[in-house]
């Protein structure tokens, strides 16, 4: 576990570090619990618009805005080919930042577990300074 | 460990992580603004800091290279930006364009609040890069990670 913990941390520190802006704009696109929405739905198959509209009291324009956002994110591509324009998800973004995301809250996890410990230290020492 | 939900409005992406410590306020600031201190526990368990020089004011520098259980070493540089003691450290990790894909840069902000005999320890990191997509300007939707991040993986893994 640890092994894999520190893997991933290296991993995420070096190769596979994003570039800021990819990450910021994926981070962007996740940020709002309607997107979220749209791609757990996703996550089930295509769907069109309107369909993903449907669970939301919002206009179609509305939802559109929030595909424009995932869309420039790459976390969803649409069909050319038809009318309707089915979105499908793209995963391979998503699993890239879950990493990095990962990566970065095992790094603060360990350090706090750390600091936890050392305070106890600083702690005992304490009385004498 | 908790990766909590910002409620509020920022247009900007953020990461949220809150720990409860059981030590008095003061002393996890002397932990977290001296190098002396930093080095013995930044990175946790197996890594080393042979390199942590902090120049704790606003615009100081923070010099810090982190190695890892398998020698790999990672220089990591920041600039304070706010230092209010005991109660508040900001910095901002500076952009190494020499590393390609350069890391994202963040800005940091440790927020320390007083719990009884306990202190609450708040860490906030925004990212950069988003000023220059118009996109946020026309929506500036609330940024929130965390739980709905975590139920997505869920989703994520049954694909």
């Amino acid at each position: 576990m640890l092994g894999y913990a520190l893997n991933h941390l290296v991993n995420n520190l070096s190769v596979k570090y994003m570039p800021s802006d990819r990450l910021s704009s994926t981070l962007f696109a996740l940020s709002d619990p309607t997107r979220r929405g749209i791609l757990a739905r996703l996550a089930t198959g295509n769907a069109t618009v309107g369909e993903l509209a449907k669970p939301y009291d919002m206009s179609l324009a509305a939802v559109s805005k929030h595909l424009k956002v995932l869309e420039t994110a790459g976390l969803i591509s649409r069909g050319r080919e038809s009318q309707w324009r089915p979105c499908h998800l793209e995963a391979a973004p998503l699993r890239d930042v879950f990493e990095w995301l990962e990566g970065y809250r095992r790094f603060w996890d360990r350090s706090l577990d750390s600091l936890a410990d050392y305070l106890k230290v600083m702690q005992r020492r304490a009385p004498r300074k | 460990m908790t990766t909590a939900i910002d409620t509020g409005s920022p247009s900007e992406p953020i990461i949220v992580i809150t720990r409860i410590f059981d030590a008095a306020r003061q002393l996890v600031w002397r932990a977290i603004t001296d190098p002396k201190h930093v080095s013995q526990w930044y990175g946790g368990q197996g890594f080393t800091n042979p390199v942590c020089e902090m120049d704790v004011r606003p615009g100081g520098l923070w010099r810090h290279i982190m190695q890892a259980p398998n020698g790999a070493q990672f220089t990591i540089n920041c600039v304070f930006v706010e230092v209010v003691e005991p109660e508040r450290l900001v910095w901002r990790t500076v952009k190494d364009e020499k590393r390609q894909p350069a890391p994202p840069a963040a800005v940091h902000t440790i927020t320390l609040e007083e719990y009884g005999k306990q202190t609450k320890w708040t860490l906030v990191a925004r990212f950069d890069s988003l000023e220059d997509r118009d996109i946020t300007a026309r929506m500036g939707f609330g940024a929130m990670i965390g739980q709905g991040l975590e139920r997505m993986a869920e989703y994520l893994k049954a694909l």
